[in-house]
């Protein structure tokens, strides 16, 4: 007779699962079909309108236009510095572990506390950073058309001018999150055996370039697919940002309405549960897709032993 | 090509501790030179400095009669084998095999994937068949497309043998090669190796903490302990007449039996309580005598004694380990299988020797010779 041992090993795990994730996922995917407003007793079935809305409004374009604009920024630039970063890092010495310390700090800091430092800095009249460019005026740097123009007029409301905003928060995203990757990459970097660098010396890969060709790079590969993957969902899932720079309404002209603003803003402080989940049910779409491109290219290409 | 390779006065130390003091070694072309010692000894380091991934701190690195000192490693166009096989995980074996080349006959352009085949289809028809043709002497063209995480150990090790063939290098080193490998592999390997040399008539430089393969595979052996070259020779006389008791105690399995004995400062010397002739002791001194097993001898007329305490049956022979009164540790004896098998754990036994089979030794561990034989030492 077959023992159900293996019920009992599996059980709470299967539960909690259950509980907290699928059961969740699936009244989302339902809810997505009413019309639900908490606190009322019951909702209307209403079909697919939600998600036409989403993909027929112009506020919910938006959302798509910044929430993409800011993963393509985000992404590259926190995977392409983080690399970077730590390459230069694993290169020095004791000094190295100081440098880690520092740029893996905004990872840590509360975001809201960092948004609020980052707004007066970028404040139009008192802040540091339109200050500096100031100061620039009258020099060569005129002769950049841009920065004329600033000298000229003013210098860019980065946070509330909605040419600007979407970018600017982005920048804040780079700054914060690339520490992170450059953590998994210094990790990844440790695990390189040092003999395949003597192996690529002997076989004549005398630049840093052919080294890094040759042994780094390849080598990466798992840690890259892990890190461009964690960056992707970290990047989909911007909010705190936003909500503290806009608490209303998603930056100037929506500019910066990312899609977990919006969750947030459809569900909970308008009550609207239906289109929320909607949207929930999308932003799970794309971290899905995601996670199974990243499944792919694991097993397929660099899975070496 | 000639290919001598020369070591000239080495020193290296990392931060405080020196490593290597002062190290000189010829190999003559064709050679297989082995660097035997214990781990720690510095024949690694020895043996980066000469390919060139470690700098010296002085001295000099002489390849071919030219000073490459400040030579880059590809420039001194040698190759080698390292320890973990360092073979590029990512890369079929073919491509493994293919880098060397690709790195010296490409240029950076030609390299580029996609584009580089295209632009340089002749180069990388020419590599891929010198590849090839590795392969064949090898065995290994039916695994030119898999990648190093699908093959043995044994497959690895092959390939990354390949990758050094391939740009036919002045001379091979080798990093302990073989001690990834199960024991019945590594003596395959081992002939296969001493094959190898015969074929290719190439230096080949290897560095071992193995007696056994320094013994059964070099030309000259070098016996490296703290830092320095103890003594140099061809195996079967250093494993017979070694310069150190150290040599003595490190070459040869089981290990030699070290007996501590008195020298009269007449010619003899008293060894647990007998007296032997012994022309190389002409002082009064402590000395110490090795004996290897296979001198020892049972008989019942034997001068001296002891009980078996320990029998080690490896089929062909039997190594007695006898408790002996005088002597601190057990003393090993080789048996033939016949004689050992009648003897119990226990039983008292008398064994014997040749005088002319002692090795003696100061307190300092030099060899005393016999004043006739004292030989010009490398």
């Amino acid at each position: 007779m077959q023992s159900r041992a293996h019920l009992w090993f599996i059980g709470p795990a299967l539960f909690l699962m259950a509980v907290i994730l699928l059961i969740p996922i699936l009244i989302a995917g339902t809810l997505s079909f009413t019309d639900y407003s908490l606190g009322n007793s019951g909702a209307e079935f209403v079909g697919f309108e939600n998600y036409e809305r989403i993909f027929t409004r112009t506020t919910y374009e938006k959302m798509f236009g910044a929430t993409f604009r800011y993963v393509f920024v985000v992404v590259p630039l926190t995977v392409g510095l983080g690399l970077g970063a730590a390459l230069l890092i694993h290169s020095l010495g004791r000094i190295g572990d100081l440098y880690k310390t520092i740029y893996f700090l905004p990872v840590m800091a509360a975001l809201i506390a960092m948004a609020i430092v980052w707004e007066f800095a970028f404040h139009p009249t008192i802040g540091v950073i339109n200050a500096t460019l100031e100061r620039g005026c009258g020099t060569f740097l005129e002769s950049w058309a841009w920065y004329a123009k600033g000298c000229e007029r003013t210098f860019p409301l980065w946070l509330t001018d909605r040419d600007y905003a979407i970018w600017t928060v982005s920048f804040i995203g780079v700054w914060q999150g690339f520490g992170f990757n450059m953590v998994l990459y210094l990790a990844g970097l440790t695990s390189i055996p040092r003999q395949l660098y003597d192996a690529a010396e002997m076989d004549g890969a005398t630049s840093g370039w052919d080294r890094f060709r040759l042994v780094t790079w390849p080598l990466l590969g798992p840690t890259t697919v892990f890190v461009v993957t964690i960056s992707f969902i970290r990047s989909f899932q911007v909010f705190d940002m936003v909500e503290a720079f806009y608490p209303q309404g998603g930056g100037p002209s929506k500019s910066v309405y990312v899609m977990m603003f919006a969750i947030y803003e459809k569900g909970i402080q308008q009550n609207l549960m239906g289109i929320g989940a909607a949207i929930t049910v999308v932003f799970l779409g794309f971290v899905m897709v995601l996670t199974l491109i990243q499944r792919r290219l694991v097993e397929r290409r660099t899975h070496y032993v | 090509m000639m290919s001598t390779v020369g070591l000239h006065g080495i020193t290296k130390s990392f931060g405080e501790t020196p490593v290597l003091k002062g190290v000189s070694l010829d190999i003559a072309d064709g050679e297989f030179v082995t660097l035997v010692g214990p781990s720690g000894c510095g024949k690694s380091t020895l043996l980066r400095i000469l390919a060139g991934l470690e700098a010296a701190d002085a001295g000099q690195v002489r390849i071919g009669g030219q000073d490459v000192t400040a030579m880059r490693p590809a420039e001194r166009n040698l190759a080698m084998v390292f320890q973990s096989y360092a073979l590029y995980p990512h890369l079929s074996v073919a491509e493994n095999m293919m880098t060397p080349l690709r790195m010296r006959d490409l240029s950076p352009v030609q390299r580029l994937p996609i584009l580089g085949p295209l632009a340089a289809r002749a180069q990388h028809k020419a590599i891929r068949a010198q590849a090839d043709e590795v392969a064949e002497t090898l065995k290994i063209t039916q695994l030119m497309d898999r990648k190093p995480g699908q093959l043995s150990g044994g497959q690895r090790q092959r390939v990354a043998l390949g990758r050094a063939m391939v740009r036919k290098p002045v001379a091979f080193l080798m990093d302990e090669p073989l001690s990834n490998l199960d024991a019945a592999l590594r003596v395959h390997m081992r002939a296969e190796l001493s094959e190898l040399h015969r074929r290719l008539k190439a230096t080949f430089v290897y560095v071992t903490h193995d007696q056994a393969e320094a013994l059964t595979m070099s030309d000259r052996m070098a016996v490296m302990m703290h830092g320095d070259i103890l003594q140099v020779g061809a195996p079967d006389r250093i494993y017979t007449d070694p310069d150190t008791l150290e040599v003595a105690r490190f070459i040869g399995s089981p290990t030699i039996n070290v007996l501590p004995a008195d020298a009269g400062g007449d010619g003899s010397l008293t060894l647990l309580g007998v007296r032997l002739p012994a022309e190389m002791c002409q002082n009064r001194q402590p000395v110490a005598v090795g004996l290897r097993p296979e001198h020892l001898t049972l008989g019942d007329a034997g001068r001296f004694a002891g009980t078996v305490r320990h029998r080690e049956n490896l089929g062909a022979d039997v190594y007695l380990h006898l408790e002996v009164s005088g002597a601190e540790a057990p003393v090993v004896l080789r048996a033939a299988p016949g004689a050992g098998a009648s003897l119990g754990l226990g039983d008292a036994v008398r064994f014997d020797f040749e005088p002319g089979d002692m090795r003696v030794f100061d307190a300092s561990g030099t060899r005393l010779r016999q004043p006739s034989t004292i030989r010009e030492v490398a």
